[in-house]
């Protein structure tokens, strides 16, 4: 499943500037597979986006290629 | 609920947008379609690592139209999972590639993409529906409402309408609600 992982990180690659500070990790839990995104705390609002708006985009992209119950969430690396 | 109806905000703000940027730009092509080309070609880089990555066969075609880049990508069934109910990915994958463009460019891109030909399918079944139902409109003098459409749908419907004589159309309600109806013009 690590093509999901992959696809994520490289759409979010494309629009953030820092690229190179983009991880994304599959995490299995009993409750389903969450795709953590990890970005520069520079490039949060930018994944986010105005209303969320990106983050939905990303959310439906995943959706739509991984099937139901793929989670998808932004994670700032200060954290 | 705050959040739901700012994404509303920002996808009308859009929408009206896009009719001046239009009127804008047939102003000026030359300089504008070497842009539109180089956004094409972003997006393009951008959507074919998508489907290595994902090993979706697909052609992507590159083409400028009416002030905008569009991008189509034409292939194996596999493409059907990036169009999803009612074209939903599709949209969001749009969006996404926007902001990819913008992101090099650092002007706001309105760009098409479409998948496996879905917006052209939808498209010629959105204008059918618009000049159907304007001329059932003209015969039975009553206002009809249709289904809840995206801002492109919409904007088929509204162009088809304003083919038939003696109606008028409007959008009302709030996304993803947001339906068009036709009425006749006084």
């Amino acid at each position: 499943m690590s093509f999901l992982a992959d696809s994520l990180e490289h759409l979010v690659r494309g629009i953030v500037d820092n690229p190179d500070d983009v991880r994304v990790e599959l995490v299995t839990t009993r409750r389903g597979r969450t795709l953590e995104v990890h970005v520069h705390p520079d490039d949060l609002g930018k994944v986010i986006g105005r209303g969320g708006r990106t983050a939905t985009a990303l959310r439906t992209v995943m959706g739509a290629i991984g099937g139901r119950g793929v989670r998808v969430d932004v994670i700032d690396t200060d954290r | 609920m705050s959040e739901t109806a700012e994404v509303v905000g920002t996808e009308q703000d859009e929408v009206e947008n896009q009719a001046t940027e239009e009127a804008a730009e047939d102003t000026d092509a030359g300089n504008e379609d070497d842009l539109l080309v180089q956004e094409g070609d972003i997006a393009g880089d951008y959507l074919e690592r998508l489907l290595d990555i994902l090993d979706f066969d697909g052609d992507i075609d590159l083409d400028v139209e009416a002030g905008r880049a569009i991008v189509s990508i034409d292939g194996g069934e596999d493409l059907d999972k990036l169009v999803g109910p009612r074209g939903s990915a599709l949209e969001a994958l749009q969006e996404l590639t926007r902001l990819a463009v913008q992101q090099e460019t650092g002007s706001r891109s309105r760009l098409m993409l479409d998948v496996a030909g879905w917006r052209a399918g939808r498209r010629e079944e959105l204008r059918e529906l618009g000049r159907s139902t304007a001329e059932s409109v003209v015969s039975s003098g009553e206002r009809v409402r249709l289904q809840p459409m995206s801002p492109f749908e919409r904007k088929v419907v509204h162009d088809a309408v304003a083919t038939v004589d003696g109606v008028t159309s409007e959008s009302e309600g709030e996304e993803p609600k947001r339906r068009v109806v036709v009425l006749p013009s006084s």
